[in-house]
């Protein structure tokens, strides 16, 4: 999704956020995201505010005060965070684990195929359809990628065919690249 | 609709990646210099030997564990054949991503040009372009020529600045006093402009 994203291009305008939108979207999150309770406000600190930017392909990028992109989501979807606040914070997305092999491709871009998350290096953890993961590797400290599952993990298992996780944005891609806005 | 881990098991999967430590966070994450992926990530990178370089010189630490590993990776798999390639499942296709020309920037002369035009019948504008090359951020510049010479000035398309107003003379003078970065022999007067001015 972000693979041709550029930061001055892509960005086509950023709005300061209401702060009843901002509280809104405080709640979303931590529906989404229950573990990020103990953390939330070192993430979004309750005075700041917060801006919007809104991207071309129906991306909007939360930003916080300081500018940093947070999380981002693409039309009505859910809010995902992005890798850089994933790897301060990596508790509390779902991982699923992928095997050596698949880190070239996952890296530039591709989805993830259930092979890759069924084979020995490989592990999962038992999600439902359409939850947000973050994909980890095998024998990696760090995520390197974030997606959310076309399938459910069980029938990841049983089918072990196609995609199983829709990368959305992975390391190195635009998002990834993108400079703090000013 | 989000299904929720027990927690066993999200505790059980941190410690495996951090080793059974206690945690703090924001974790703080050592990124590459020269990929700017996580240090772990390098060695997929198309120019990881340059990397390799950047690690060396700022964590000698990591990367001497780095030449630890890599050393005991190939003894093991000459020790023990192909056993764990046998294990992993082969992919085809061209994954590997591929070392990206942008040398755009490199390649472009680092010169400022100074140019005119006229615009309307009697209107005279500057035009400066190639600030942009020299790190100069383009809208302070603009803003600073044009109180410098009292006149309209603004960052016109990408990298050029209008200045209302002849001041092609003074800006000689100018650009090497505020940016000293800039070479007296890197502004390049490129005389009347045949391009009509941006109205």
């Amino acid at each position: 999704m972000f693979k041709k994203f550029e930061e001055k291009d892509s960005i086509s305008s950023i709005q300061q956020l209401k702060s009843s939108v901002q509280k809104g979207i405080r709640t979303k999150l931590l529906e989404a995201y229950p573990k990020l309770e103990t953390h939330i406000d070192l993430i979004l600190p309750k005075k700041d505010s917060y801006r919007i930017a809104k991207c071309h392909d129906h991306i909007e990028l939360l930003l916080n005060g300081t500018g940093e992109q947070v999380f981002f989501r693409h039309r009505d979807g859910p809010w995902m965070p992005t890798l850089r606040l994933l790897h301060k914070f990596p508790y509390f997305v779902t991982m699923q684990q992928v095997d050596k092999g698949a880190i070239r491709f996952v890296l530039s871009g591709a989805n993830v195929m259930c092979p890759g998350l069924t084979s020995p290096g490989a592990c999962m953890t038992p999600a439902e359809k359409g939850t947000v993961v973050a994909i980890m590797a095998e024998g990696k400290e760090h995520a390197l990628a974030i997606g959310l599952l076309t399938l459910s993990t069980e029938d990841i298992l049983k089918i072990n065919k196609g995609i199983g996780i829709e990368t959305y944005h992975f390391l190195n891609d635009g998002l990834w690249k993108a400079k703090p806005v000013k | 609709m989000h299904a929720v881990n027990e927690p066993d098991e999200i505790k059980k999967k941190v410690e495996e990646c951090h080793g059974a430590v206690e945690v703090t966070y924001p974790i703080e994450v050592k990124y590459c210099g020269n990929c700017s992926m996580p240090i772990e990530y390098c060695e997929y990178y198309a120019e990881y030997d340059k990397c390799k370089e950047w690690l060396a010189k700022n964590y000698p630490e990591d990367y001497e564990k780095l030449m630890l590993r890599e050393v005991e990776e190939a003894a093991g798999a000459s020790a023990g054949g192909m056993d764990s390639d046998r294990k992993r499942q082969k992919r085809g296709g061209k994954g590997m991503l591929r070392a990206k020309k942008d040398n755009e920037d490199d390649n472009e002369l680092k010169c400022v040009r100074l140019s005119c035009t006229t615009r309307g019948k009697n209107k005279r504008v500057t035009l400066v372009a190639g600030l942009a090359a020299f790190k100069i951020d383009l809208r302070a510049a603009a803003k600073f020529f044009g109180t410098k010479f009292a006149c309209g000035s603004s960052v016109s398309g990408d990298k050029e600045i209008v200045i209302q107003g002849d001041v092609k003379d003074d800006l000689l003078e100018v650009i090497p006093d505020k940016w000293p970065e800039v070479p007296r022999d890197a502004i390049d007067d490129c005389g009347e402009s045949k391009k009509r001015g941006q109205s």
